[in-house]
């Protein structure tokens, strides 16, 4: 199977706490893949595991091709990783720093760390060890991006980051897309990852409990439909036949009756049923897909 | 060699104010030679003593102004200060880093564990260097007048015992930060070698095992007292020897392990 990142039943135990259950994922050569979930999900062992920063307990990952175990230092000079705590401590300027971190890198254009830089709006005079969590994190962004590797892992890029700035994150994350690159990016809140994004894995306790797209995720969740149907003494009995339907309340006004169901996925048969009735209003709410990567977590933990 | 420059740029600071506490160590001790080491107040010390206590804060070596710089400097003060700055070098360049988070983002790009740690123990050694220089520069503009006699070979011979053994006690707290990846546990490994060495070297012979103080890299850089007789390569060889094992060992131990767990 060919794709930027493939992993096999890969996965990390520490004793008998395990970080990362067997994990079989393929992120294809120029996707955006988001990966969702709170803190101790398994987000930072998975992207730590694809730079052999640990090593898996279980399977086998390839990451452009290559065993991260053996691939060593050239395959990381193609990737470009940003770790989820990242604590510069250093009396070097920023553009000292990144300097370093240019060296030790895939080769970087002149000027690229400076356009960066720029688009970030990072003051690269400003002593590292002195900047703030957002600017810190602005520099862990632009030695990521600034050798234009051809996979790029960035654990909650967004985090400590002000919305303007997080703005120009998702225009360099498209703009990466664009030119071919691969990126693999984490958050905790889906809102902030949503608009890169081609598809997500949902990880919970160390589990993969949902992997799609994000209309895939959003067709999945159940959704509260409205109605205001001519009353029928068949109604009731008619939708609570349907699979996929449940919480089903009519309350009868007169000649009419108000219509509340949740409905999962799928909308065809629900609305087939409802058209043998006459219909004189109908809502179909649009589910948070907050609500739905919530909802995933308690299917999960149920 | 970029993991080596970065290391030594961000201690830049931190090597000059080490290398003036032991010019100042140098200039506290060694200038008083004339009104102690030879006197008579010397001779009158030595006899309260039994020898063995007199040898074990080297009063007896005290009447030579090689003797009065090894007890003083070498074997004393320039000991503990270069073995404090080397635990710390040590414990900080893999430990500490670890720690911050830094070496998990350095390992992510082009380098090898491997890298880290051959880079860090350079880094150790050019520091650990400078300071050793930096000491046994200013004994010997103190030689002519602080009438201390010491032949330039000697000090060499000394000068690269010293080098060598704080070496050992860096390398002892870098292997203990590639084994465990925590700060407390890397300075701690360095601190003990440090004591442990300098223990068995002294209390060997007040305890009456004489084969104890032979464990000692203490005793391994001074045992010979180079300082009065020059060079002994079989104890510089068995530091060399301690410190390539203690330096495969980092890079054996933080190669294998996960990091930052």
């Amino acid at each position: 199977m060919t794709g930027a990142v493939v992993t096999n039943a890969l996965s990390k135990r520490y004793g008998a706490n395990t970080a990362l259950a067997p994990l079989t994922l393929s992120v294809g050569a120029g996707e955006v893949f988001g990966l969702i979930g709170p803190n101790g999900a398994g987000k930072t062992t998975f992207m730590r595991l694809l730079l052999d920063i640990i090593r898996p307990t279980g399977g086998s990952a390839r990451v452009l091709g290559e065993d991260p175990r053996r691939g060593g230092a050239p395959l990381r000079r193609r990737v470009g990783y940003l770790p989820g705590e990242l604590r510069l401590e250093s009396r070097a300027r920023a553009g000292e720093l990144l300097e370093h971190y240019a060296r030790i890198s895939g080769p970087v254009r002149p000027g690229a760390t400076e356009r960066l830089a720029e688009r970030l709006q990072l003051d690269l005079g400003q002593q590292v060890g002195k900047l703030s969590k957002g600017n810190k994190q602005k520099v862990g962004l632009v030695q990521a991006f600034m050798h234009q590797p051809e996979l790029l892992v960035l654990d909650e890029p967004t985090s400590g980051l002000d919305p303007l700035v997080q703005k120009e994150f998702l225009a360099l994350v498209r703009e990466a897309k664009a030119a071919g690159q691969t990126v693999i990016l984490s958050s905790h809140v889906l809102s902030e990852i949503e608009a890169a994004a081609d598809r997500v894995a949902v990880l919970h306790n160390g589990e993969l409990v949902r992997v799609g797209t994000l209309s895939e995720l959003r067709a999945s969740q159940r959704r509260r439909l409205r109605a205001t149907v001519a009353a029928s003494t068949m109604l009731e009995g008619a939708l609570n036949k349907l699979e996929r339907v449940s919480a089903v309340s009519v309350v009868e006004r007169g000649a009419e009756a108000q219509l509340s169901l949740l409905v999962e996925g799928d909308v065809d048969a629900l609305v087939k049923t409802l058209a043998r009735f006459e219909v004189r209003d109908l809502l179909i709410e649009e589910p948070e897909l907050e609500d739905t990567v919530i909802g995933f977590y308690r299917g999960e933990s149920s | 060699m970029n993991l080596l420059m970065r290391e030594l740029s961000e201690s830049r600071r931190a090597k000059w104010a080490w290398a003036l506490g032991l010019v100042a160590a140098v200039l506290l001790y060694l200038p008083f030679y004339p009104s102690v080491g030879g006197s008579e107040m010397m001779e009158t010390y030595l006899r309260m003593f039994s020898p063995e206590v007199a040898r074990l804060f080297g009063l007896d070596m005290m009447g030579s102004g090689a003797g009065y710089a090894q007890a003083t400097y070498f074997g004393l003060m320039g000991f503990v200060l270069l073995a404090i700055a080397a635990t710390g070098w040590g414990s900080r360049s893999v430990a500490g880093a670890e720690a911050s988070g830094a070496l998990e983002l350095t390992v992510a790009h082009a380098v090898t564990r491997w890298q880290v740690v051959l880079e860090a123990v350079l880094a150790l050694l050019v520091r650990v260097g400078v300071l050793s220089l930096a000491g046994s520069v200013t004994i010997w503009a103190l030689n002519g007048p602080a009438q201390l006699n010491l032949r330039i070979g000697n000090l060499a011979a000394v000068t690269t015992a010293l080098f060598l053994l704080a070496s050992v006690v860096g390398a002892a707290a870098l292997l203990g930060g590639a084994v465990s990846g925590r700060p407390g546990v890397s300075t701690a490994t360095g601190a003990f070698v440090a004591v442990a060495a300098y223990a068995a070297n002294g209390l060997a012979g007040l305890a009456g095992v004489p084969w104890l103080a032979r464990l000692s890299p203490f005793y391994w850089a001074f045992g010979q007292d180079p300082l009065s007789s020059g060079w002994h390569a079989g104890g510089l060889l068995t530091l060399l020897a301690a410190f390539t094992l203690l330096v495969l060992a980092s890079g054996w131990a933080l190669a294998r392990r996960d990091l930052g767990t």
